[in-house]
């Protein structure tokens, strides 16, 4: 094989790795120092542009929903027990699996308001442009709307 | 001084004398000159390429620039994924995936 030919490709490739190499490095390093704890709500700080006091106020209704929310994700998980037992080696939808799923719709139904209600509660408190900003984003990747 | 002054040529000639060539020293002179001339012409692009790259100033050049070109942008997808990350996080906090 060329000579040449052979030093040119054995210094792509060393060259290859060493890009990959820091790339890949820098990339982890800096994606762990980034990074938040559980709970932080410096993500949102930082994305709405959000003041001290601004932000107190979302803690505070952040830590109120979030007790709701988890009331609310017990009372849907019973009820998914309540339907998976309804339809325990039934091969159709009998008529008390059927109240149990709509009952189990109702839950997410209620508890999905509960989520939007609290969307909107913390974008009223943004400013209008990020208040609108945020309520599309969550919208979005909640509920799966277009965000138009 | 007058270019034409034979003389005087003649006594700043003898005043420097030139040392004795070494034998054969034409031949060799015409022999390098056709070996420079050969080597010139068989180099092709990827050889003065190779050439390029053992140059330990261009091969240190080089490095140094992917290295921090990778350290730079991999600092720039760290952040964005690390943001990334923190969305998610938040979004799974107030919408569990048993709601939607």
């Amino acid at each position: 094989m060329n000579r040449s030919l052979v030093i040119v490709l054995g210094a792509l490739a060393l060259g290859a790795v060493l890009f990959i190499g820091s790339f890949a490095a820098s990339q982890r390093i800096c994606r762990m120092c980034v990074a938040q704890p559980t709970g932080s709500l410096d993500w949102l700080q930082n994305e709405y542009h959000l003041n001290n006091e601004q932000m107190g106020r979302i803690q505070n209704l952040h830590q109120a929903y979030l007790t709701q929310c988890a009331a609310m994700c017990q009372t849907i998980d019973g009820k998914k027990q309540e339907v998976e037992a309804a339809l325990n080696n039934s091969t159709n939808v009998n008529p008390v699996a059927a109240q149990k799923i709509e009952d189990l719709a109702a839950c997410r139904a209620h508890c999905q308001s509960q989520m939007l209600q609290y969307f909107i509660s913390v974008s009223q408190i943004m400013s209008p442009d990020q208040g609108h900003r945020y309520l599309a984003e969550m919208e979005k990747n909640t509920l799966g709307f277009s965000g138009k | 001084m007058n270019p034409d002054d034979t003389k005087f040529r003649e006594v700043l000639r003898a005043a420097r004398p030139s040392p004795s060539l070494p034998p054969h020293f034409k031949e060799n002179v015409w022999r390098r000159i056709e070996d420079a001339e050969a080597s010139v012409k068989s180099d092709t692009w990827l050889d003065a390429l190779a050439a390029l790259v053992l140059r330990p100033r261009f091969a240190l050049v080089a490095a140094t620039m992917l290295v921090m070109t990778g350290v730079l942008l991999g600092a720039r997808e760290g952040n964005r994924m690390a943001q990334k990350d923190a969305k998610a996080q938040y979004i799974t906090a107030v919408a569990p995936v048993t709601m939607r």
